[in-house]
């Protein structure tokens, strides 16, 4: 449940945010999430729209999460792919197992829509 | 650590810069942001690290899951080095000063940060805790700060506390399973302590499976194997800690 406290600090920058940019309202927050950063997606959406509704600024806003795959680079023959699998994946051109993670741990806010 | 306490050992890294605008529909913009989701507890973290970096202290954050066996650790460790080095312990947990008053029974002084239904610690907890203790310590160096967290496999480790060790303990009795269910507290930690190895035959525990999967998720993990009631490992758990003081 790790997601409630990432909502409860995300909502405390999206004040932040909101207060720099002047913002009347806040209406799409635009998230990148690494299917290895263990944020169960629809749990940080779930806890996000319960704590919204107590707070006018951000009461309209929608979240958008786009997924961010994961990418391996092979630290043998320096190729770069994806794979699907999370735990023991191997190079794709080498078969080595010597793979260095370089996106999907991603837990970014990526951009903010507001209203001024 | 920072103004929140007034007590301005150091201030806080700089504000961020405003995020660049773009521009839209009148009325409507889009803010670039590209932060990340934890940054508040990410900058508390490098204030708390500075802090024990400028105070000269190896600062360890121990998790596990529920009864792995940490405050037993610390307990053996207390009673091996108490005489040589200078030990301090926040101890987290949901409810009850339970753990705290095992330790100070060992005579080493610790605050219990009870999180009142919270399954981890964050950095801001540990900024107050931390300054909490140190009115307990009356001016005595630490050597050693141990962050005991909450029991919970899964969300400690996406709080970076500013340790400068994460250890995770995996006790017999959870299974040889759980460095591939839980694979972030693997690949966040230096350490893996495999605790309660008297047990391993009353268990279908397979050390050798256990130390390959944590090892395929993070190569540069250190793993060492303990019994805190036969005192198999803790030669070597004594001397890893002794070799990482500051």
């Amino acid at each position: 449940m790790h997601e409630v406290s990432i909502a409860l600090g995300m909502v405390d920058e999206l004040f932040r945010i909101a207060k720099e940019n002047h913002a009347k309202k806040i209406t799409l927050v635009r998230l990148k999430i690494g299917k290895m950063s263990g944020i169960v997606t629809d749990s940080l959406k779930f806890a996000f729209d319960a704590i919204k509704l107590e707070h006018p600024l951000l009461s309209g806003a929608e979240i958008l999460i786009e997924e961010v795959p994961l990418v391996y680079e092979c630290s043998d023959c320096h190729v770069s792919f994806s794979a699907e699998d999370i735990y023991f994946p191997a190079c794709e051109a080498c078969g080595s197992r010597n793979l260095k993670l370089v996106s999907g741990e991603e837990q970014h806010i990526e951009s903010v829509e507001i209203e001024v | 650590m920072c103004d929140v306490c007034g007590c301005q050992v150091h201030s806080h890294e700089h504000p961020p810069h405003s995020p660049l605008t773009k521009g839209g529909h009148r009325g409507v913009k889009t803010v670039d942001v590209n932060q990340s989701l934890l940054k508040a507890n990410e900058q508390a973290a490098i204030s708390n690290k500075k802090h024990f970096d400028d105070l000269g202290i190896l600062a360890i954050n121990l998790i596990s899951s529920p009864g792995s066996g940490k405050t037993t650790l610390l307990e053996r460790t207390i009673e091996v080095l108490k005489d040589k080095i200078s030990m301090g312990v926040l101890e987290g947990d949901i409810e009850t000063d339970l753990d705290a008053e095992r330790i100070r029974a060992k005579g080493v002084p610790a605050v219990q940060l009870t999180t009142g239904g919270s399954c981890h610690l964050d950095s801001e907890q540990i900024h107050r805790g931390f300054h909490s203790l140190e009115r307990q310590l009356k001016g005595k160096k630490l050597d050693v700060l141990f962050i005991e967290n909450v029991g919970n496999l899964v969300c400690p480790s996406f709080f970076d506390l500013g340790e400068h060790i994460r250890i995770v303990l995996i006790s017999v009795p959870e299974g040889h399973d759980k460095p591939v269910k839980y694979p972030k507290a693997i690949r966040t930690s230096q350490l893996l302590i495999i605790s309660k190895s008297d047990l391993v035959q009353h268990f279908d525990f397979d050390i050798n499976k256990i130390k390959k999967d944590a090892l395929a998720l993070n190569p540069s993990l250190k793993i060492i194997v303990t019994s805190a009631k036969t005192g198999e490992g803790m030669d070597e758990w004594i001397e890893f800690l002794k070799s990482n003081l500051r």
